[in-house]
This record gives structure tokens, sequence and C-alpha cells, in this order.
């Protein structure tokens, strides 16, 4: 992108899923509205720091179960060794086009990315695991805030994690 | 996501949230948030390129420390180069047709 030059208009997602789930007679979908956020500053610099990855792109290792393309309300969450290979997963998700990701896992989720930061000692270490699930479309919302997210804190917690890097799909 | 890291942040852990769409991060709010105008499921560019790819990673974990207040949403500065769309229900986004 040259200097000045002006970025294209994001996509309007809130307007497409209204007229898309409003148009199949769905009530109108009660979207999530935050004013403020909470933030936790680190005292400690980027190359102490301990890292883990998220990715919620219904993306699995080859040996387990797809996760289910169109899951509603799906709280599954596998974890996957640091070490995995880049070409043993699979992407089952209905949400969006994932065939870059299938050719190359790193466009959704960058481990051979972040293995190489650690390496270069750009971020101190790599957790012992990284994350999917969260899939989209979880609409029973109290039970990610009471079980499946505070469960979630607990694994990071006993794996000494700085610094979770999360990408939705 | 967006909930979860929140959360995570309330207990201690810092998170970066690597997103395709501004209007629904814009609605969440997750603690620090870095906007990539590529198409849903490009977060971190395209396959094989190995380059752009860190430098997302590392631009998105560079506001670990930028970012002084939560709810912060950075525009990556990035153009897909290409016309992209969103059909949501189908499992392939194709290019519109340009002009």
């Amino acid at each position: 992108m040259l200097p000045g030059e002006r970025m294209k208009e994001p996509i309007r997602y809130v307007d497409a899923l209204n007229d898309y789930y409003g148009a199949m007679g769905n009530p109108p979908y009660k979207w999530t509205v935050n004013e403020t956020a909470p933030l936790h500053r680190l005292d400690k610099p980027l190359s102490e720091c301990r890292v883990s990855l998220l990715t919620s792109g219904g993306v699995s290792q080859c040996a387990m179960p797809a996760f289910n393309p169109d899951a509603r309300n799906d709280h599954r969450l596998d974890s996957i060794s640091r070490d995995a290979a880049v070409d043993d997963f699979q992407i089952h998700d209905s949400y969006y086009d994932h065939t870059d990701a299938e050719a190359d896992i790193n466009c959704v989720f960058p481990l051979a990315r972040l293995r190489e930061l650690a390496a270069s000692g750009e971020i101190g270490s790599l957790a012992e695991h990284f994350w999917s699930g969260f899939m989209g479309r979880i609409y029973n919302r109290s039970k990610v805030l009471e079980e499946s997210g505070p469960a979630f804190a607990e694994r990071l917690e006993d794996e000494r994690v700085d610094i979770l890097v999360a990408a939705p799909s | 996501m967006g909930l979860v890291c929140r959360l995570l942040e309330e207990r201690g852990i810092a998170t970066t949230y690597v997103a395709t769409g501004r209007d629904l991060t814009a609605l969440v709010k997750p603690p620090r948030a870095l906007f990539v105008n590529h198409p849903m499921g490009n977060n971190f560019g395209r396959p094989g390129d190995v380059k752009m790819q860190a430098d997302i990673l590392r631009t998105a974990l560079g506001l670990v420390h930028s970012v002084e207040e939560g709810g912060a949403l950075v525009d990556y500065p990035s153009d897909w180069g290409e016309p992209f769309e969103f059909r949501p229900g189908g499992n392939r986004v194709e290019a519109v047709s340009a002009g």
C-alpha cells in the first residue's frame, strides 16, 4: 500500500449477517456491544513472554474428528502441540472460504511464523499448546463466560502463557 | 472469540486479536485488535507469503506493549489488491468482477 493511498472500505459484516439471517425468518440477532474493554499491561518485554495461539476457523489435526462446519453453540476446543506439522490440518467451516488456509495453514493459524519468532528470540518462548475452538455462532454466551472461557483460561495459566494471539474466522 | 479475549485479559493474560471484520470487532471490543482488510480466512495474508504473515503477526504482538487503553482497534496497512466480498452461509467467497 502506497503512502496516502486510501484503504478500501471494509466489508459491513453486521449488515450482511442481519440481512442473511433475517431473510431466513430469524428474529434480529442481539449483537454484543461493549463500550469499554479490560487491559492487562505486561511489565516484561516480548523477548521474555510466553506466547500461544488460538484460531476459531474450524481447524483440526488430521487424526482428530472434523469440526462440524455448520456448528451452532459448539464449545469444542482442541489443544494442538506447538510442534505440529503445518501439513497435518483439515478445515471444516461453512462460514468462510478456507481454500487459501488449506494450502497454507499459516493464513489463519500462523504456527510456523510464531515458531520462527521464538527461534530468533523475538518472543521468549512458545506455550506447549496452541488452540482451535470457539467457532462462531455461539448463541449461549453465558456458557462462554461461565464455563468454556474460564476453563480455557485455566489451561493457559497452567502453561504460564503471557500472551494469546487470537485470530477469528 | 472477542468475549474470550476480554475474559482472559481480566484474568491477567494479554491478548491480541487479528481480525478481518472491522465492524464486528468494533462491537465486541476485544482488548487489542489489529484489523486486516483481507477476505475472511486470510487474516495473515496469502499462502506462502511468509514475509507478510510474519509482519502481521509481529504487528499484532507489538500491540501488547503499544496499546494503552482497552478496546484499541488498529488498522494494518494492507491492500488485498483485488475486490472481495462475503457470502454468509456459503463456503465459497468468490471475487466480484472488477468495475
